[in-house]
């Protein structure tokens, strides 16, 4: 009797807990995902206005499946001249010269099991832009793409990408 | 018939049906069994009982436990019940925040997800080894083997690979401590104090003089030069000891040849091996090394080397041998005194058969064969065949089981028969071994008759720990009490630290700069991976800070303001102009760096002339009635300082398959007449000392033998090793040398039962024959002897495989059962511990098992090692079954296991015919503490609770290697790819590629080697894996009658 009730609480818990939740495609995915950063960093700035290349922050994208966020060392390559009187810079400066770093916050995330590397992505000449948008115009980065599990395979089941489709290239 | 059928059904009784039942079970295919194999004593009485636990695919289940015993699980599973409710309460809000924290400083050589490997070293008091450190983000995630190094040539033990965990061990110190006494230094308080405070402490204390430094072997040369310049400028003195100490190997060294070394041996060179219970495979001076040497004569059949065992414990080498003879300890010098008998007087070889006075000394041991129970023939054979090999033979005795009264005998036999047989200066090389190996229980007697003395007013203990591999009647506790202060640098407040004044912790190896010589003249670097984790400082750098705090000494050793320029301008001066003359320094530095180290093994030597009168001391035979006791280390504990690790407490012995205990063996005889069983505890005494421990039946055992392992029963290790079996270096006697093995021995039975964890039989084929083997003539004659070959056909149409193919090969030839594999494989793979209970039931998680099989009569029981991982068949049975598609077969042969999918059926397991799958019935990585959580390595999955896992054939290594391919923009080659459990193994016995590639080397033996076979081939599975199979060399022929066995 006991057990019979405590499963229908669980079971009442749980309708209760998703009766809030939207049941549709792309649920649970984070697509239009933009959190506020520490620093209102803005590609757009960097990579449209500046015309810098995506590869002189992210220069560990070809051999890593990371395309790290770059040391505060890299930003200061150009900040210790540039824009110095902007308070974020001088935040940042400051995170340097005292030896500390900058938490940004991850926008762009895949579950534990799925093993993902850009450096393979990138040798087979795939854009930033393809999984990641148009990156080049946000001035606060947003998730685009839902970074489902259909929507990557979607991609490698195109013949023309002679794309590897066994369950290991991604989980292991 | 279906018509009867359906007849039967309404016609016939309940009886009826279950007896046409039966008789349609009798008609169905039989399963081809053979017994000549077997796994454990109940496997080969065909017990009930086993052959019930066999047929069940799983041996527990949670509905059929009982509340108390399933207690704990049913709370664990309402507690994370609970919380998987909270997180569905949640579910609509965003996944949990994460931060990306980048560097301040990008470190040049770090790229994110891209490992590095760093060239150390590893000792561990006898065995040196040279490895890579794999780090990842700067933490140090594996050990693995530097292929480079002369000595293992790329593989590693067990204890190496597990010292990993070590490193992360959250019980680790993290900074000096004090401890506070009472006056009669019974009770204490522990305060944690500052470096600065210590060092004033010790400095005014080693002013006052009387110190004496305690470590274990050094196999460092520049710590041996920091330690000697410690000693000049305090006038102190350096005592070497270490609980598997080989002074025999050197007194008897310095009896026979003048001077007091051990030797470095050859099995490479060998090609007829005795041991008298050497455990060279398994634990004595540098298994790893004498493994891949000794491989080297065990891989081409054709030139197989012999091995002959006389074996009182069941040793691994005893295992690999082609003729194992069981003897007790007293009898070690018989065999030694015997085979010089047989070829001096016997067969009137050698020099001295024309010396009568030599010859009556041998009187006594002219009837060795009879003694030990054995044909003479056989006897006088492996005595021929040594002399038929004279210079290319060896003979070995040594280590804890040879510890007896006599052992000093012992040495001056084997080394005047090595002598005899010319392998002094060939196989038995005395001027290159390891010069490290300084390690003297004399000495420490000596030292604790001056701390009784009251002599000895500082004691600085490194890397030993006395208190707890000492026994009692050595007086090391009381002695200690009179030591004014002591001062400790071990990682914890262990059963020695408990005692320290002050604990001064030592780096962990990988965090800390070194070197070694394992041989002469091969000089090897030890690279920290990872900066000190606490506030802890190296042993060396603590004696320099002393010297210089108080200034005296040497130049170098007060001028230095690190050990890393200690050591640096050591090499300057007194390496390299050995090792490289004439090369700029800093190039040579980097070299080593890069290597790991330089110099060779292969040096000119000469043979040493025996001393005859050194003979003069081995005195008539003597007999023995009676029990004696034989102590031995294990290959995973060795002598259990290292015991507080997860991995090597449930790794299995290799040889009896029991894990997180230490039991006595007793022959199966034995067992009978004294009505013992499996389990039933039983006192043993020795002397006046006694314990209680469990009695485990080991087959091919000597009726006379009580064999116990040393390394367990610690009580100040931490929460892994505390209490799991019982200190058996407590057994050691003292008094006028050590002695371990042949004291007389008793046992009483006791009512109670205690329980040992055993995985053999676990996943037992139920008698279905896994493992082919055949005897060097058999192959002589035939190279498929030993393999039964089928006729297969499939109602499947196959599958294709246009890229990669990936496929492995096992030579059970070389094998010899070491399983470093098993911890490589739960090292890369990230693979649980589940514990003692747990493995009870069945549920050990090892993705890689290797399975032990005793061949032929029970008494005297030969074994077969065989290591089986997932078989990855091209007709997988488990494929079929998933009903939710979580294993499913890729385009490049490999079976996958996809985690997220896995609902946990176990259909899987259950269809596996080589019960190869594990499933996690709880979610064992939640217990994974911090700091442990570091050695994880990131590129696998760390499986939660409920889904089935197995070997994926290291399938990161693969996808790994491939990308590095791409991005070099080049075609994949033999050899890329390497799995974790062939880069461990130190025979190379593993070999994985691409069956694709006709050029690879697995591809060539899955095409031309006679010897290779697949398991359960008749069952059409068609696995990637091929065994090899096992060629004994022992002079027999199998009986027409017994042929065909799988």
């Amino acid at each position: 009797m006991h057990r019979v009730f405590r499963t229908f609480a669980a079971v009442g818990l749980l309708a209760l807990s998703l009766a809030g939740c939207k049941f549709q495609p792309g649920w649970g995915y984070n697509q239009g995902y933009a959190p506020e950063q520490p620093l209102p960093f803005s590609h757009e700035i960097h990579v449209t206005k500046n015309q810098m290349q995506c590869q002189y922050c992210h220069n560990q994208v070809e051999r890593s499946k990371h395309s790290s966020i770059p040391a505060l060392s890299t930003c200061m390559n150009c900040h210790l001249q540039v824009k110095t009187d902007s308070p974020f810079i001088q935040k940042l400066r400051e995170a340097y010269d005292k030896g500390g770093s900058i938490e940004w916050v991850r926008v762009h995330m895949l579950p534990d099991h799925v093993q993902f590397n850009h450096s393979a992505h990138i040798a087979k000449g795939v854009n930033c832009q393809t999984c990641h948008g148009e990156v080049e115009k946000m001035a606060k980065i947003t998730q685009v793409q839902d970074l489902s599990m259909g929507w990557c395979v979607n991609c490698h089941r195109q013949p023309e990408n002679k794309a590897p489709l066994n369950c290991t290239t991604c989980h292991h | 018939m279906s018509e009867n059928n359906h007849e039967h059904m309404h016609e016939h009784s309940e009886s009826e049906l279950s007896a046409e039942l039966a008789a349609k079970k009798a008609a169905r295919p039989q399963i081809e069994r053979n017994n000549t194999h077997w796994l454990t004593l109940e496997h080969y009485n065909n017990d009930p009982e086993f052959m019930k636990k066999a047929e069940t695919e799983f041996q527990s289940s949670p509905l059929r436990e009982s509340e108390s015993e399933g207690g704990w699980a049913r709370r664990e599973f309402l507690k994370l019940m609970g919380a998987s409710l909270a997180m569905s309460a949640a579910g609509c809000i965003r996944r949990p925040v994460q931060k990306i924290v980048p560097y301040n400083k990008q470190p040049e050589e770090v790229t994110l997800g891209v490992a590095n490997y760093y060239a150390s070293t590893y000792f561990d008091g006898n065995e040196g080894l040279g490895v890579l450190v794999k780090t990842r983000e700067g933490r140090p995630i594996k050990i693995e083997g530097n292929p480079k190094f002369p000595m293992n040539k790329g593989g590693l033990s067990v204890r190496a690979q597990s010292s990993i965990l070590s490193l992360y061990d959250p019980e680790r110190l993290q900074g000096p401590k004090h401890n506070i006494f009472n006056e009669k230094r019974s009770n204490k308080d522990t305060v944690s104090i500052k470096w600065d405070g210590l060092d004033d402490k010790v400095v005014a204390q080693l002013k006052k003089g009387g110190a004496v430094v305690l470590t274990g072997n050094v196999a460092s040369p520049s710590t041996r030069a920091v330690i000697s310049d410690f000693a000049q400028a305090f006038k102190a003195d350096h005592v070497s000891w270490e609980p598997l100490a080989n002074e025999e190997i050197r007194e008897g060294q310095r009896a026979s040849y003048g001077e007091a070394v051990v030797p470095q041996y050859r099995f490479d060179k060998a090609k007829m091996i005795v041991s008298i219970d050497a455990d060279f495979l398994g634990t004595w001076l540098n298994p790893t090394t004498f493994g891949a040497q000794f491989a080297a004569g065990r891989r081409d059949p054709k030139k197989l080397s012999k091995l002959v065992s006389f074996d009182s414990t069941y040793s691994l080498t005893g295992g690999n041998a082609d003729i194992r003879v069981k003897i007790k300890p007293s009898q070690q010098l018989d065999v030694v005194m015997g085979l010089i008998n047989v070829l001096v007087v016997n067969k009137n070889l050698s020099a001295y058969a024309n010396n009568e006075k030599f010859k009556d000394s041998l009187v006594s041991y002219a009837n060795t064969a009879q003694k030990l129970g054995i044909e003479p023939a056989l006897f006088t054979k492996v005595a021929t065949d040594l002399w038929e090999n004279k210079g290319q033979s060896l003979v070995v005795a040594g280590g804890l089981q040879t510890l007896t009264s006599r052992s000093a005998e012992l040495q001056i036999a084997v080394n005047f028969l090595n002598s005899l047989l010319e392998n002094e200066g060939k196989t038995v090389d005395g001027k290159n071994g390891n010069p490290g190996l300084k390690a003297s229980y004399a000495e420490l007697e000596k030292l604790i008759k001056e701390m009784n003395a009251g002599k000895v007013k500082t004691l600085i203990i490194h890397r030993v720990n006395p208190m707890y591999a000492l026994p009692k009647e050595a007086g090391f506790a009381e002695a200690l009490k009179k030591v004014d202060m002591v001062v400790y640098t071990g990682d914890r407040i262990d059963e020695t630290g408990e005692h320290a004044t002050y604990l001064a912790p030592d780096n962990h190896p990988l965090e800390t700069w070194g070197d070694a010589e394992f041989a002469k003249d091969i000089f090897a670097i030890q690279q920290p991976a990872i900066r000190p984790l606490y506030d802890t400082r190296s042993f060396q750098l603590s004696l320099m800070t002393w010297a210089y705090l108080a200034n005296v000494g040497p130049k170098r050793l007060i001028t230095f303001e690190t050990f890393y320029d200690y050591l640096r301008n050591f090499w300057k001066e007194e390496i390299q102009p050995k090792a490289a003359k004439g090369k700029a320094f800093e190039d040579f530095w980097a070299e080593v760096l890069q290597n790991g180290y330089v110099g060779d093994l292969d040096h000119s030597t000469a043979a040493r002339s025996f001393k005859s009168e050194a003979f003069a001391a081995i005195k008539p035979a003597s007999n023995r009635s009676g029990f004696e006791l034989a102590l031995y280390p294990t290959v995973q504990h060795g002598d259990g300082s290292s015991a507080n690790n997860s991995w090597q407490q449930e790794l299995p012995d290799p040889v009896t398959k029991i894990v997180w205990d230490n039991y006595v063996c007793v022959s199966i005889a034995t067992a009978e007449k004294y009505h013992l069983k499996q389990s039933t505890v039983v006192e043993l005494k020795v002397g006046d000392k006694k314990v209680e421990l469990p009695v485990h039946i080991q087959p091919g055992l000597h009726d006379d033998v009580l064999a116990v392992a040393v390394g367990y029963g610690r009580t100040r290790a931490g929460r892994v090793a505390d209490g799991v079996g019982q200190n058996m270096f407590e057994f050691a006697s003292f008094a006028g040398g050590p002695v371990f093995a042949g004291q007389e021995a008793s046992f009483t039975k006791t009512t109670k039962k205690y329980n040992l964890a055993s995985v053999a039989g676990n996943n037992s084929m139920e008698g279905r024959m896994i493992v082919a083997e055949a005897t060097l003539k058999d192959y002589m004659k035939n190279e498929h002897a030993g393999v039964h070959r089928h006729k297969t056909w499939s109602i499947w149409s196959g599958h294709q495989y246009n890229g990669h193919k990936w496929g492995m090969s096992v030579d059970l030839n070389t094998c010899t059962g070491c399983s470093a594999c098993m911890t490589a494989c739960q090292s890369e793979n990230n693979i649980s511990v589940v514990g003692k209970t747990y493995v009870l039931q069945g549920r050990e998680m090892h993705w890689m098992r290797v399975d032990r099989y005793y061949v032929g009569n029970p008494a005297d029981a030969l074994a077969v090692f065989q290591p089986v991982m997932c078989q990855h068949c091209d007709n997988a049975p488990c494929e079929t079954v998933c009903p939710v598609l979580a294993t499913v077969h890729s385009d490049e042969g490999l079976n996958e296991m996809v985690y997220n999918r896995c609902v946990g059926t176990r259909y899987c397991a259950n269809n596996c015919p080589y019960k190869v799958r594990r499933f996690n019935w709880f979610n064992y990585a939640k217990l994974i503490e911090k700091p442990m959580h570091m050695a994880l390595n990131p590129d696998v999955t760390v499986r939660p609770r409920g889904v089935m896992e197995k070997c994926s054939f290291c399938v990161q290594r693969i996808k790994e290697a491939k990308n590095k391919a791409k991005l070099e923009d080049r075609k994949l080659k033999d050899g890329d790819v390497k799995t974790a459990c062939q880069i461990a193994c130190p025979t190379q016995a593993i070999i994985f590629g691409d069956l694709n590639d006709p050029e690879s080397q697995v591809a060539k033996i899955f095409k031309d080697e006679p010897r290779s076979y697949a398991l359960l081939e008749e069952w059409h599975a068609a696995p990637s894996v091929r065994y090899l199979s096992k060629i004994r060399n022992n002079d027999k022929e199998t009986p027409a009658a017994e042929k065909g066995g799988h």
